[in-house]
């Protein structure tokens, strides 16, 4: 298990790597001159390579290359192009754990929920209770989070005046963009629990368990649970990955000062510092969740060695 | 059904904030007390240093801390401010202003001529580079700055051939006095704990990405705002930030071109729009570098001639803006008022190709829309269908990505200005009769010789179609009906420093 741990962390290391120096190229490559955007009317030639200096982009591409991914270990990401005074460092420390706590809070609502709702549709196969809740996912699967937040908002702030429309900072503030973020996750473990149980419940030892006189919830939470958690977990994790990706809707939407929503602002001003470290700060959050997944199996499941 | 809907918002609140989520402070645009005026931010200012404030948000922000020696009144009237008059010279080439002797900065410290002084030679130090200095200090030989014992005096002498628009530039929102003190001790981000201004509100807090929070100076030399503070949600969605008008956590907002139809015949919202000229043109830049017939300028005034203005500005812009005939915008000084400039002609049009011999032979041509806003697009289509129907030549609609147009503007492939000695020449028109007009005005001894001059290049321009103006565009603003005393400019965000707002429930 540790030789296992030490390969994937290991792993992970030439991933970061490369996916810095594609990154960077991308960056690069990408049309458009940040000098000439940042200078705007006020571009001259000689203010444009005092600009270049100050930024170090006249430098060789393979030393700004390298200073870069030096940098990039050290956690030093530069400043920000459009606010020198700024340290990106700084503006992910403030924006990120906002992220992670908006995508944590709608995974876990969507574990809860969709595994009890999972759970409830294939312990009653092809009752009432089921059929709603399969129209439920169908509906959270196919509903883009933009037109779900749209239509909450038009309910419960401009309507009833229940939750403010935007922002960050409360309890209530918080409610509408989880449910959004939550709803397509919701959906997927809903379907994936369902599936899982029932599959595990046709099993020659739920028969067993059954035959023995074992009650219904018994079975139900030591043998069908435990090994219908494999799948559900994986869904979990692709939940929380898709909870990152999703904020960088719904921080928009709901007006969220976290890092999804710096990236898009940064995308717009062209504030290429912020661009790169973004997705390279989602990257690594992505490695992170797969490698937690994939030694969860193991926690989960003894049969699983590696 | 309420009171369950009520329980469940509460519940799942509850569980949020069992969860931890949301936790810190809370967002100024939840709680409303009285006397506090809530406007938004339409993004994460950049910068708070005046000198650096380019974009909307900084100049939205640095504008109501911070005091000009001169500024514009709603009418776009030049009137005092941190000056209380100033003299000129016979011939008009040296300005003496005399600064007002209760002008305090937030720290405490009183304004003296040598904050005036060193705030001019940070603003033109070249090692700086600041934004703005070029804009203010052209046309300024000399300046210095005297203490005369309580007062001071500011004196400003003017290039002969460069003196045009000095006070209007004086009265440019950065061209402010700044606190010394803060900002050499504050370090590179001096801005971002505390501001350096004399104006009538003070930074409290700055929440990156989140809010300001400005706080009202008691001291303020005008007298004390009438509100108890400030609060600037940063909300760079212009729907958002209607949504939360209606939903009452917004005073003030503008209103996106895509709703203006819907609130204007919206019962409630409709008493509280505010519709007022804006100083903004959306034109068209015939440059002859990337298209070679409009060379002649015969094929400039055909397409001129062929794109009507006035169905535009009513069928894509259903009244809002208003077809531009002249180049500068109502509500700028120099409003070319009452000139009626290039009118729409299809028969006319047809006949000058004709007459350059180009009827029927002119190449396909690339119209590059600036992508910035919906408008600039919304004109190119129009335009571009009435080009092909009237004239019968192919055009395309180019959208490419900020950065590109920004960077085809400064390679002179794309668009304007007009002067051709001018480091903005944006369409490469080169006429001397143009020129001599510019040059002669700028060396005009009065205003009301200068702007006749003006007046004489802005109408050559015109009937050269060197530019063709298309619309003007105006300004749409939603106010509360408890907001009083708001005034209102055609310039910047669209609104005066909020010293004279009042909240009265």
């Amino acid at each position: 298990m540790i030789c296992f741990l030490a390969y994937r962390v290991g792993l992970t290391l030439p991933l970061l790597l490369g996916a810095a120096v594609v990154i960077f190229l991308a960056g690069h490559y990408a049309p458009g001159d940040p000098v000439q955007v940042l200078l705007g009317d006020h571009y001259t030639p000689e203010a444009a390579a005092h600009m270049r200096h100050d930024l170090g982009l006249d430098r060789p591409f393979v030393v700004q290359l390298a200073a870069y991914i030096v940098h990039a270990a050290a956690f030093d990401f530069g400043v920000s192009y459009v606010n020198p005074a700024r340290r990106v460092r700084d503006i992910v420390r403030q924006t990120l754990p906002i992220s992670v706590r908006l995508a944590a809070c709608a995974v876990l609502l969507a574990t809860i929920l969709g595994v009890t709702l999972g759970v409830g549709a294939a312990v009653y196969p092809r009752s009432v209770v089921d059929r709603l809740i399969q129209i439920g996912v169908i509906a959270g699967l196919s509903v883009p989070s933009f037109v779900t937040g749209a239509i909450l908002v038009l309910l419960f702030a401009l309507r009833w005046r229940l939750l403010p429309v935007a922002g960050w900072g409360s309890p209530q503030a918080a409610v509408l963009p989880v449910i959004v973020l939550a709803a397509a996750p919701l959906a997927y473990i809903t379907r994936i629990s369902r599936a899982s149980v029932r599959q595990v419940m046709t099993e020659d030892y739920v028969r067993t368990a059954r035959s023995k006189g074992l009650r219904a919830p018994a079975v139900l939470l030591r043998h069908v649970l435990r090994n219908a958690a494999l799948p559900i977990v994986t869904t979990v994790g692709m939940a929380f990955g898709y909870a990152i990706t999703g904020a960088f809707v719904v921080e928009v939407i709901f007006n969220i000062p976290g890092m999804a929503r710096v990236a898009v602002d940064a995308i717009l001003q062209r504030d290429y510092t912020i661009i790169q470290t973004a997705v390279l700060v989602y990257t690594t959050l992505f490695v992170v969740i797969n490698l937690v997944v994939d030694l969860s199996y193991a926690f989960l499941n003894p049969r699983v060695r590696y | 059904m309420y009171v369950l809907r009520r329980v469940v918002v509460v519940a799942v609140a509850v569980g949020l904030a069992a969860a931890g989520v949301g936790g810190g402070i809370p967002s100024p645009a939840t709680g409303q007390g009285a006397g506090v005026f809530r406007v938004p931010l339409g993004g994460e200012p950049p910068t708070g240093d005046p000198y650096f404030a380019t974009d909307f948000s900084s100049g939205d922000l640095t504008f109501l801390m911070y005091t000009t020696l001169v500024g514009l009144d709603s009418a776009g009237k030049i009137v005092p401010d941190g000056a209380r008059s100033w003299d000129v010279s016979p011939n008009g080439l040296v300005y003496t202003f005399h600064l007002r002797d209760n002008v305090q900065f937030h720290s405490g410290r009183k304004v003296t001529a040598a904050d005036w002084k060193w705030s001019f030679e940070r603003m033109g130090d070249p090692g700086l580079r600041t934004a703005v200095g070029d804009v203010v200090l052209a046309g300024i030989e000399g300046y210095d700055a005297q203490q005369r014992g309580a007062a001071g005096l500011a004196g400003f002498v003017l290039n002969p051939r460069a003196r045009g628009g000095f006070l209007n530039r004086l009265a440019y929102y950065a061209a402010v006095v700044l606190d010394r003190d803060v900002v050499e001790k504050g370090g590179k981000g001096w801005y971002e704990a505390r501001d350096a201004g004399s104006g009538p509100f003070t930074l409290k807090e700055w929440v990156h990405n989140d809010h300001v929070t400005l706080a009202t100076d008691p001291h303020y030399f005008l007298g004390a705002p009438k509100v108890s503070r400030v609060e600037m949600p940063i909300v760079p969605q212009a729907t958002t930030r209607l949504s939360e008008y209606q939903a009452g956590q917004l005073d003030l907002v503008s209103v996106p071109l895509a709703d203006y139809q819907r609130i204007r015949s919206d019962p409630v919202l409709g008493k509280e729009l505010l519709v007022f000229p804006r100083a903004q043109i959306i034109w068209f830049g015939p440059n002859p570098r990337v298209y070679e017939p409009f060379r002649d300028a015969r094929v400039r005034r055909a397409f001129a001639m062929a794109i009507d203005k006035v169905k535009i500005a009513k069928a894509v812009f259903f009244g809002f803006y208003q077809p531009a005939w002249s180049i500068v915008p109502p509500g700028i000084p120099g409003f070319y008022s009452g000139y009626k400039g290039l009118a729409y002609d299809p028969a006319q049009a047809k006949k000058l190709l004709a007459d350059a011999g180009v009827a029927g032979k002119l190449p396909p041509l690339t119209i590059a829309m600036n992508p910035i806003a919906q408008d600039y697009q919304m004109a190119a289509e129009a335009a571009a269908a009435m080009l092909k129907e009237n004239l019968g030549v192919d055009v395309a609609l180019q959208k490419t990505e900020f950065a590109n147009f920004q960077q085809g503007m400064n390679r002179r492939t794309v668009f304007l200005l007009l002067y051709s000695k001018s480091p903005l020449d944006r369409v490469s028109y080169a006429n001397p009769d143009f020129d001599r007009f510019v040059d002669d005005a700028n060396a005009a001894p009065t205003e009301a010789q200068r702007t006749v001059l003006y007046h004489k290049a802005e109408a050559l321009a015109v009937e050269d179609a060197a530019m063709i103006p298309i619309v003007f565009s105006q300004f749409a603003l939603l106010k509360k009906p408890y907001v009083h005393g708001l005034e209102t400019t055609p310039a910047l965000t669209g609104w005066l420093r909020f010293n004279a707002v009042s909240i009265q429930k």
